[in-house]
């Protein structure tokens, strides 16, 4: 064991994790905003809105992440549209994570007392601000769990990027590799740093449901 | 006769095939290496895990082919060089999507490359050789009958292997397995742990590992495979004719001037003459 050049090896590992990071988060915030609305139309009154995006949750999440990322990459230039390696990766993991996403909505969504709904109409409440101001709100804080989730599986997934030329942790731990032919410890300090990262996400999400349990407190079921 | 497609099929298809063509259309330019001037920028594609050709220290793409692609690109003052790192299976396919403007990466010149792909002059010897364990029994590569030996998935070392099973299948034994990995990194680290017993990989990538893991490696010498060549690529269309004349102008530069010769005993330590004015014909 070579500690000294899993030391070395730190600041290039350290960058590759950003990478990864940055890659994962964006693609985990572009899914919020993605899912959620996918969440809407698979819960709406409208049978065709509704069986689209019933289609697309199950669609997108039968295609395995490393096909849909190949897809995004060959086949969009094919029809005329042109996105770069972090465009695409950035792409694909949303477009699969959102469909996750969607399913954890609709299931924090379910578990609100439709009493809560009744009562804002009963007061003049418009839909729109029922769901921004009564439904969102309530739903973030009973779906933390999950979402944390989600994004640890999301963060290990996106090792795979690396195969459309985006140059995260693990295309950095297999550019040390090939480089010093010393694969334990290269790979196990990358372990180590996916494992780091995942117990820090994990712990803000902790924080997080905490803080917004607090800030409306009492009105917890 | 039947028709192939029923009728009311066959005009959206038509309608689409239209569409894809008009859009194929809108993209058909000059040139790709005007286009590249224009811009101010070449994208191009790298397995950056062949060392000592292309590696990566210090987040930045070095070796062997980051010093000819500097030199070479002091002829086209003012373009930046974007250089992707993607592993080898997506390199040629993504050429040929348009994804890199042109590969420097080591592309063996196969005969099947060379139809599909405008294969630069030769940058190095590629000529495939085994690679054992310090303490193996192989000695010659006739040695390997019956023993595993590994290599890269979709590489023309692959293809060189096979056809050393081929060769020994004919003389009595074939080798044991033939195991495909997705890089030549996780196929020495499986020699080194004893999960196969040779490695079937070209030349000078193998004089750089017995270098840096002396005690560990050790090179069967001759060379088993036929004399081939490492080249660049760009894709084989009239819109690419002027890059890869280009780049071909600069390495033949290059290695009429020495400089090629002086780069190869810097990164691999011993010189390989290689042809400068074409590149031979592929013998596989």
């Amino acid at each position: 064991m070579d500690l000294g050049l899993i030391i070395g090896s730190l600041p290039a590992l350290a960058r590759g994790a950003a990478m990864t990071l940055f890659v994962s988060l964006t693609a985990i915030a572009l899914g919020l905003v993605l899912g959620m609305l996918l969440s809407f139309a698979r819960m709406s009154e409208n049978r065709w809105l509704s069986a689209a995006a019933r289609f697309y949750i199950s669609a997108l999440r039968g295609i395995p992440i490393l096909v849909l990322l190949l897809m995004v990459f060959y086949l969009l230039p094919a029809v005329g549209l042109e996105a770069p390696p972090l465009v695409a990766a950035i792409a694909a993991l949303t477009l699969n994570t959102a469909a996750f996403q969607a399913e954890i909505y609709r299931g924090g969504f379910a578990v609100i007392p439709p009493g809560q709904i009744e009562a804002a109409r009963v007061l003049g409440l418009g839909e729109t601000r029922i769901k921004t101001r009564i439904l969102i709100p309530q739903v973030i804080w009973l779906v933390t769990p999950a979402l944390v989730n989600e994004i640890i599986v999301l963060l290990k997934n996106s090792s795979l990027v690396s195969v459309i030329a985006v140059t995260e942790l693990m295309r950095v731990s297999q550019q040390l590799v090939s480089k010093t032919y010393k694969p334990t410890e290269v790979y196990l300090a990358a372990c180590l740093l996916y494992v780091l990262m995942n117990l820090c996400l994990s712990a803000l999400g902790s924080r997080l449901r905490r803080r917004i349990g607090g800030a409306s407190a009492g009105g917890r079921p | 006769m039947t028709h192939l497609l029923p009728r009311r099929l066959a005009v959206p298809l038509a309608a689409c095939l239209l569409a894809v063509c008009c859009l194929a259309a809108a993209h058909a330019r000059a040139d790709l290496l005007d286009d590249v001037k224009k811009k101010g920028e070449i994208v191009i594609g790298t397995e950056a895990a062949f060392p000592p050709f292309e590696f990566v220290e210090d987040g930045k793409i070095v070796g062997y082919s980051a010093d000819l692609l500097e030199l070479v690109m002091k002829d086209l003052p003012g373009v930046k060089v974007r250089r992707l790192d993607i592993p080898w299976q997506g390199i040629l396919p993504g050429l040929a999507a348009g994804k890199f403007d042109y590969i420097v990466t080591s592309v063996t010149a196969t005969k099947e490359r060379s139809e599909r792909y405008a294969l630069s002059l030769p940058i190095a010897d590629a000529t495939v050789a085994l690679l054992v364990k310090a303490d193996s029994a192989i000695k010659t590569p006739d040695d390997a009958a019956g023993k595993t030996v590994a290599s890269q998935t979709g590489s023309a070392q692959l293809q060189a292997l096979k056809g050393l099973d081929e060769k020994l299948k004919s003389a009595g034994k074939g080798l044991g397995q033939i195991r495909e990995y997705v890089g030549f990194d996780e196929a020495y680290a499986d020699l080194a742990a004893g999960r196969v017993d040779a490695v079937a990989q070209s030349f000078p990538n193998l004089a750089d590992a017995v270098k840096k893991r002396p005690d560990t490696f050790r090179i069967i010498t001759p060379p088993f495979g036929p004399k081939v060549y490492f080249s660049w690529a760009a894709r084989k269309d009239a819109d690419s004719k002027s890059l890869a004349a280009f780049f071909d102008a600069g390495l033949k530069k290059l290695n009429e001037s020495g400089k090629m010769k002086e780069l190869q005993v810097k990164w691999f330590g011993f010189e390989m003459p290689v042809p400068a004015d074409a590149l031979p014909e592929p013998v596989q």
